[in-house]
């Protein structure tokens, strides 16, 4: 029993780099109606610059997050003000291809800049060391991880519900010609949005640096496990990313505990039921 | 869009008109070898190191007049670890390129689908790294395709070495696996198993997890599999992923519950070198064990001592195994022609049937049964020695190949 | 634009008919191989294009149906060492997965049907990499002969000379385009166009969308797996990466490359992709960046593709010039 529970710990602490990136690509999708497939190409940035800062060059681990959001945000903002603007009027395949043709160049700008080794850079000192939960050593860091996620998700209710600028992105999610007509700055909106989304990857790709590798090809592994957890929430729903992050995460940390061979199978049967019996996501309206 | 496709003749008629492929006749003036590996990703060290142990042994050769006057050339290809890849890289090379020698290949699965197109390329190759038995006990020996010959150790070192080291120790009752999902992780956990089993019949193996390639997170697996409360670890995954499996076992308190830690190739120096700081700081309190297909610390002879020390100057890095197979490959070829004196594969495939060389790594043995070359390599403790830049294997433990590797008729695993 | 025909282009059609009949004996081996794959991937895209270009549905999943025709075929070879047994058995699992899936995939469009199948195709890539006892997991199928063709009694050609196998390929690949071209220009082809067009129209004319969707799904489906179908003899392996959604990426470049609205833009897309690819690996092993510079290009100002800059300026330039008199 506390196996299981141990085991489901783990698995939320997986979730969490999984609502990062979901959240993100959630956001970007409600407001701007863009399903970003290069999404985990950014997440895949952010792990690259984060290493760069605090293994490459020693800046301070918090500082080093920072800058890396900084960076994946400005290459967010070339990308929607030269590219994805001029998209917006077309169909949803020219976007999918637009945004694949994104991963393409990202993966091989990573390995033109960063060679095509993997890197590892080292892990904070106050964060190695483990608490026992359920009777067995958990990682400190992964505790991090799950408090981050957490913080991460009031973060954005409190803005979404509370601030100026939120309303104005959910009044733009739900009609973006009234919001247009009322006077709100769409394109700068639309700029904005895009780049906070890839902040929020960013920051998945450089919470996760410490503990996981950084090499090219990262990003295609990570964009359909955030297809999955949006699809399951329901696409454009904030509350659904962070509540199917869970259940992808637990379920994939189960599936490895319980039915070894089948994990990977499970999660796309539940995806694929949702979209049959209810596309709007398990939370969706 | 009939016009389209006429446009499209006029192309093809511009872009096509190709000559056909070059034959490999009586020694050309430059002979080409072709070799592939993996060259992105996180497994991504191997392939460079092929490249850097390659290149060194022909520029030494070129630099030495070449094999019988003709000089020799590389092209190095991305295998990506994927066979269809590495079946058109071969395709390409040869065809198209013109490649007379074959050699590299990482992966075990890799190779299972490269060797039978051998034939049909009508070329040699020497595979380099990819370590599953069925390479020369099935294709070789059952199957005969003579093309193929491997110079770096079988899945006889990651799995029988273990399990005679460990069979010596009491204690370790339980064991656990945690594998890479794919050929070679499938069959050295049941080589091992089965080894172990006959010489300690008490021993239980209490845990498995499964991790594909591209796995960055093992901690659901590596709480599975600490749930059963194992004394032993066995664990195959290599390269980066090999390095985040361990630093996350740490993180998980692993190295606190367990009494040891079979880290297959934890030997090679990109998993070394992603290490050193927990070693350093004894983090793994002395319990992983590892071997390699090649470590530069052993054979303490001098041809291995300068053979590290040319390598080391050119490239500024130890030589992984890789790196020590693809430099002795190039000199197997060298050998093989000059008694050959010609490129025809019937006859180099002779020549290097019970070919006895001397490498930096040993001498190694070609058994003309299966192709696969015979030599040592110790298994030891990963430990911080104030000589090496880098963590190296000590406490080495020696095991003549005689005595472990599988002989015909090979007998099937259990 | 479909359908048009003139003089001039008929005469080259049937050239480089010739053409590629004569490849064998102007060209080398590599070459043979890389037509092939070029073959392969034009029917894999017309059978896509199918569904995007003609019915309006983007699907991310095609690697699935090429998957079952991949390991259906490798399959049956490895049971029956013939090669029409292997092709058709993939043909046919192929299309009978495809018109499971497709049942399920049509209720829902845009977005969702890309999901779904996206989906889909994920799914069959986790069986065919974790079910080792079937599939043979990670290491897939190895050792598929390239078997004769034979009709027991009748005939049988040994197929594993590279030339031989390459006029099977020729052969089978050219009445699959040819046929598709017929069903296209057919009526059916015309209420495709009219659903992708508009819906709610063809709807009160009393057609059932979901039928002619599932149709297209299936014949997508059936495309999709004699492709896979006519790999495995040439390469002698089938692995999962046939399966992953990546692979699902190559019929969707190849058709924007070479045009989404015109039958032949998938070919045309199917060739300069492996053009693009072979050319640029010679020269950088950064062969990525510059094929998704191309296709953000190509996205960006020219979403009808090669043939769409080939039809709207070559093609009246070559009219003026070589119109016979009075047709200006």
């Amino acid at each position: 029993m506390e196996n299981l529970a141990f085991q489901g710990l783990v698995g939320l602490s997986l979730a969490m780099y999984l609502w990062l990136i979901a959240a993100g690509l959630t956001i970007v999708f409600g407001v701007l109606g863009i399903l970003n497939f290069a999404h985990g190409s950014l997440f895949m940035l952010g792990g690259y610059f984060a290493f760069t800062f605090y293994g490459l060059l020693g800046i301070n681990f918090w500082l080093s997050i920072l800058l890396s959001l900084v960076g994946v945000a400005f290459i967010g903002l070339l990308m929607e003000r030269f590219f994805l603007r001029h998209i917006y009027h077309l169909d949803v395949p020219y976007q999918l291809l637009l945004t694949f043709g994104f991963i393409l160049i990202f993966d091989d700008a990573v390995k033109m800049t960063w060679g095509g080794v993997f890197m590892i850079p080292p892990m904070p000192d106050f964060f190695t060391g483990a608490v026992l939960l359920f009777g067995r050593p958990f990682p400190i860091y992964n505790l991090f991880i799950i408090g981050a996620g957490i913080g991460v998700a009031i973060g954005l209710w409190l803005i979404l519900e509370r601030t100026w600028w939120g309303r104005i992105m959910r009044a733009s999610a739900s009609d973006r010609e009234m919001a247009g007509a009322i006077g709100v700055n769409i394109p700068m909106l639309f700029t904005t949005v895009f780049m906070f989304g890839a902040a929020l990857a960013a920051l998945g790709g450089a919470l996760s640096t410490p503990v996981r590798v950084v090499a090219p090809g990262i990003g295609t592994a990570v964009i359909i496990q955030a297809f999955v957890v949006t699809v399951i929430g329901g696409l454009g729903n904030l509350k659904g990313a962070f509540f199917g992050a869970v259940i992808v995460g637990v379920l994939t940390a189960y599936g490895i505990l319980l039915f070894p061979i089948f994990e990977l199978f499970i999660i796309f049967v539940v995806m694929a039921v949702v979209l049959l019996l209810k596309p709007e996501g398990l939370f969706g309206e | 869009m009939k016009k389209l496709i006429a446009l499209l003749g006029v192309c093809l008629l511009v872009i096509f008109a190709i000559a056909p492929s070059a034959i490999p006749g009586p020694l050309p003036k430059v002979i080409k070898i072709g070799g592939q590996g993996v060259t992105s990703g996180a497994h991504a060290d191997y392939g460079r190191q092929m490249i850097m142990g390659s290149t060194l042994a022909i520029d030494e050769i070129n630099a030495a007049g070449g094999i019988l006057g003709s000089k020799l050339e590389l092209k190095f290809m991305d295998s990506e670890l994927k066979g269809a890849v590495a079946v058109k890289n071969a395709r390409y090379m040869v065809q198209d390129w013109g490649a007379h020698l074959l050699f590299g290949v990482d992966s075990s699965g890799v190779c299972m689908a490269l060797g039978p197109v051998l034939p049909e390329l009508d070329r040699i190759h020497i595979f380099c790294h990819a370590s599953t038995e069925k390479l020369t006990e099935q294709l070789v020996y059952e199957k005969g395709i003579k093309h193929i010959f491997r110079i770096s150790v079988p899945t006889y070192q990651d799995s029988i070495v273990p399990a005679l080291v460990f069979k010596d120790f009491p204690e370790i009752k339980k064991w656990a696996g945690v594998n890479c999902d794919y050929e070679y992780g499938r069959t050295c956990w049941t080589l091992f198993k089965s080894t172990l089993k006959k010489y300690r019949p008490d021993v239980e193996f209490v845990a498995e997890a499964w991790a594909p390639f591209w796995t960055t997170d093992f901690s659901p697996h590596l709480s599975a599999v600490m749930a059963k409360k194992p004394d032993g670890i066995f664990s195959t995954p290599w390269a980066g992923e090999g390095v985040m499996l361990l630093r996350q076992a740490l993180l998980l308190g692993v190295f606190d519950q367990v009494q040891a830690w079979w880290q297959a190739m934890g030997g090679s120096v990109d998993l070394l070198e992603g290490l050193a700081r927990e070693v350093a700081k004894d983090k793994f309190k002395g319990k992983l064990w590892a071997t390699a297909r090649y470590i530069h610390n052993w054979p303490d002879t001098p041809e291995n001592k300068a053979f590290v020390e040319r390598y080391l100057k050119r490239w500024a890095r130890y030589p992984n195994y890789s790196a020590e197979t693809s430099y002795s490959a190039i000199y197997v070829f060298k050998k093989a022609i000059e008694k050959t004196k010609s490129l025809e594969t019937a006859k180099l495939i002779k020549a290097i049937e019970g070919m006895r060389i001397k490498c930096p790594g040993g001498e190694r043995y070609f058994r003309p049964e299966d192709h696969q070359a015979v030599y040592n390599v110790p298994a030891g403790k990963v430990i911080h020695d104030p000589a090496y830049p880098l963590p190296i294997l000590g406490d080495l433990k020696v095991i003549p190949a005689e005595d472990y590797y599988r002989k015909p008729p090979f007998p099937p695993i259990e | 634009m479909i359908g048009r025909n003139g003089k001039i282009p008929i005469l080259l059609l049937v050239a480089l008919i010739v053409f590629l009949f004569l490849l064998p004996y102007v060209a080398g081996k590599y070459v043979m191989y890389m037509t092939m794959h070029i073959l392969v991937l034009s029917v894999f895209a017309l059978g896509f294009n199918v569904l995007l270009g003609y019915t309006g549905l983007l699907s991310f999943g095609q690697a699935g149906f090429y998957a079952c025709g991949a390991y259906g075929c490798a399959k049956m070879l490895l049971v029956i060492p013939s090669l029409l047994p292997g092709v058709i058995c993939g043909v046919l699992f192929a299309g009978i997965i495809a018109l499971i899936l497709g049942f399920l995939c049509i209720r829902h469009t845009r977005i969702y049907f890309a999901m779904l199948t996206l989906c889909f195709g994920m799914m069959i890539y986790s069986l065919a990499w974790k079910w080792r006892t079937m599939t043979g997991g990670d290491d897939g199928l190895v050792g598929i002969p390239r078997a004769p063709l034979e009709i027991p009694g009748i005939f049988s050609i040994n197929m594993s000379s590279l030339g031989n196998y390459y006029y099977f390929v020729l052969i089978v690949c050219l009445l699959a385009i040819m046929l598709l071209y017929r069903i296209v220009n057919s009526p059916f082809g015309l209420t495709l166009q009219g659903i992708r067009d508009s819906e709610s129209r063809i709807a009160f004319a009393g057609i059932s969308v979901k039928n002619y969707r599932l149709i297209a799904f299936t014949i997508a489906g059936l495309y999709a797996g004699l492709a896979g179908a006519l790999l495995p003899p040439l390469e002698n392996t089938v692995t999962p990466p046939v399966a992953h959604w990546t692979h699902s990426a190559e019929p969707v470049l190849a058709t924007l490359l070479g045009g989404i609205h015109t039958f032949a833009g998938p070919i045309a897309g199917a060739f300069l992709f492996y053009v693009i690819k072979d050319i640029i690996v010679r020269f950088t092993e950064y062969w990525l960046i510059c094929l998704g510079a191309i296709v953000v290009a190509l996205v960006m100002g020219l979403p009808g593709g090669v043939v769409s800059i080939f039809e709207k300026r070559l093609v009246p330039w070559i009219r003026l010039r070589f119109a016979q008199g009075g047709r200006r």
